[in-house]
């Protein structure tokens, strides 16, 4: 490995804009997600600070960091001190894996007589590019599980035990149907790295020699059914509705955060926000093409970087406000399905999948 | 230079957290310690340059195994008692046992591991060439460790089934009377029944003024 201090001024530039993304998703989307089960319920929702209330996040967050910050005299200092950090870190991290943008060249520069990007450099607009990519999301994510129940346990309340325990069991349950789908998608691009995945959607389907549909996995006819399990999983792995059983307000008071406070309940509602965006971030690059533009072929420059990035952008906001709409619409499971869907139905189908999916690998139909 | 800073800080990581496995006295700190240590290990594959095997320790160990381990020793309310020496002569063969093993671990190791250490044959961890190794040379040995696991699935399965008075076979969420069978009652530390089952038994009842873990003192 040979750094030159270029490179490592790119990756701080790219690790900014990647966290700096991620930081601002969790006021824009507890506003989203106000107004919206407002605008689903028929109730006007917040609408006092800023126009439309956009500004009643900041108010909210002013409010966390002003509030007493108690632990429960019978909890486990240490833990209950950690567990939030724990649930923080995966949520920040994972993300480093996922290309926000299409690649370009960094053309060369003279800053007050110094010559920057010498003979043009390539910029990959990815945190962190490594080999082996989603493994990497699936290995930090797995973390995630661990701040939840470590909040349950040290608590010392038996709902957040009961939170937490739900949540360990839940997660262990869906994280396989959510690795498993995604295997198909690894296995048709047959690289594990993220980039390569986009890459290999950038092309078209063309049908009848016409219609020109992009080839974006979801529309492949293999690919349909693990994007289905995969979401469904994402949902479970996120811990929001349908399967919010972690938190599950009407049985257990709050779940596994009932005793936090102020800025540490505030980092267990920017990691469940932050999750949420990079799960987004990982179905939009698994499924939906990532950053890639339909029918427009976008040029190589830091024009064609920026669209692409914006797409990219757009593309998660839908899924983002796809979590938000679900989760105002369809109420809780029970307990015993969420198990049974899970084992009995998500997991078979996503094995199912991976051998359908090597059928068609096979016989080289896509 | 950096890769050797790199790998002092993490092996220090690792056996600290590894002896907080051993000698802490709450158990689920011993099991969030394992993971911390698994962790650091997963760091000594990423400087040996085999990412692959590194996030593999991470989402098999710490990421599956730990979460279920943590799952269990939540549920099983484990007390903090020594339980009395019954046996001295068996302790006494352990700790013999246990220092006997560990000298010769440690007299191999200095032994042995300055000659390996020359062999520099770069070693391809790459996804692809493990899966081609392993579903090539060692498939066997693989399809073995399969079935091994099946077994241990179906044992767990086995042992774990609760049967009625009539010996028939039910679950342990559904149950009939509507009350769940005995194992499943309590919850760890409040003596409540877990999974919304009927009335506490009057056992859990009197259980529920237990003082908790360590964090209480």
């Amino acid at each position: 490995m040979n750094f030159d201090s270029t490179d490592i001024i790119l990756s701080l530039v790219k690790i900014a804009i990647v966290v700096g993304a991620l930081l601002n998703v969790t006021p824009i989307m507890v506003w989203v997600e106000r107004r919206g089960s407002a605008l689903i319920q028929d109730r006007v929702g917040p609408n006092r600070v800023g126009p439309f209330g956009f500004f009643q996040s900041i108010a909210d967050a002013l409010k966390f960091i002003l509030k007493e910050d108690l632990i429960p005299a019978q909890a486990s200092k240490w833990l209950y001190t950690i567990a939030p950090m724990f649930g923080l870190i995966p949520a920040l991290t994972t993300i480093a894996v996922v290309p926000f943008g299409r690649a370009f060249v960094i053309p060369e520069r003279i800053v007050f007589g110094h010559t920057l990007f010498a003979g043009g450099r390539l910029f990959e607009p990815i945190a962190a590019d490594v080999n082996i990519g989603l493994l990497l999301v699936f290995a930090l994510s797995s973390m995630g599980v661990y701040g939840i129940v470590t909040a349950g346990w040290s608590s010392n309340n038996k709902y957040s035990l009961f939170g937490g325990i739900r949540a360990s069991a839940q997660m262990i349950s869906y994280e396989l149907a959510l690795t498993l789908s995604a295997v198909s998608a690894l296995m048709v691009a047959g690289s594990l790295r993220l980039v390569d995945v986009v890459q290999h959607q950038t092309g078209y389907f063309v049908l009848f020699n016409t219609i020109k549909i992009p080839a974006w996995n979801v529309f492949s006819p293999a690919m349909f059914l693990s994007f289905v399990i995969f979401t469904v999983a994402a949902f479970a792995e996120t811990n929001r509705l349908p399967f919010d059983f972690a938190e599950a307000d009407a049985e257990l008071v709050a779940g596994y955060h009932t005793e936090y406070s102020s800025m540490k309940f505030a980092l267990f509602f920017m990691s469940e926000y932050m999750a949420m965006a990079t799960i987004s971030a990982l179905i939009v690059t698994l499924f939906f093409g990532g950053w890639d533009i339909p029918w427009y072929d976008e040029p190589a420059t830091f024009f064609g970087f920026l669209l692409s990035a914006m797409a990219f952008v757009a593309k998660i906001s839908v899924m983002l406000f796809v979590f938000v709409w679900v989760r105002w619409t369809i109420p809780r499971l029970k307990y015993d399905l969420l198990m049974k869907a899970g084992w009995k139905v998500f997991l078979p189908l996503a094995v199912l999948n991976i051998v359908l999916v090597a059928v068609f690998i096979a016989n080289h139909w896509i | 230079m950096v890769e050797l800073a790199v790998f002092f800080v993490f092996a220090a990581v690792a056996v600290i957290f590894a002896l907080v496995v051993i000698l802490h006295r709450n158990p689920v700190v011993s099991a969030l310690s394992l993971v911390a240590s698994f962790f650091a290990l997963a760091v000594m594959y990423v400087l040996l340059e085999a990412p692959f095997l590194a996030a593999l320790q991470v989402i098999v160990y710490a990421g599956a195994i730990m979460v279920l381990f943590l799952f269990v020793i939540m549920l099983l309310n484990l007390q903090h008692q020594r339980e009395e020496t019954t046996r001295p002569i068996q302790q006494a063969l352990g700790y013999v046992f246990s220092a006997a093993f560990g000298i010769g671990l440690i007299f191999y190791l200095i032994k042995y591991a300055w000659i390996r250490a020359e062999q520099t044959t770069p070693f391809n961890s790459d996804a692809r060439a493990i899966g081609i190794r392993l579903f090539e040379a060692y498939v066997f040995p693989f399809e073995m460790v399969s079935i091994l696991l099946l077994a241990a699935i179906v044992g767990a399965l086995l042992l774990s089934q609760r049967t009625d008075l009539r010996g028939r076979p039910t679950t342990g969420v559904d149950h009939p009377s509507g009350q769940n069978p005995e194992g499943a009652a309590a919850s760890p530390r409040t003596g409540q029944p877990s999974f919304d089952a009927g009335q506490p038994s009057p056992a859990a009842a009197s259980r529920r003024a237990d003082p908790h873990h360590e964090g209480a003192k």
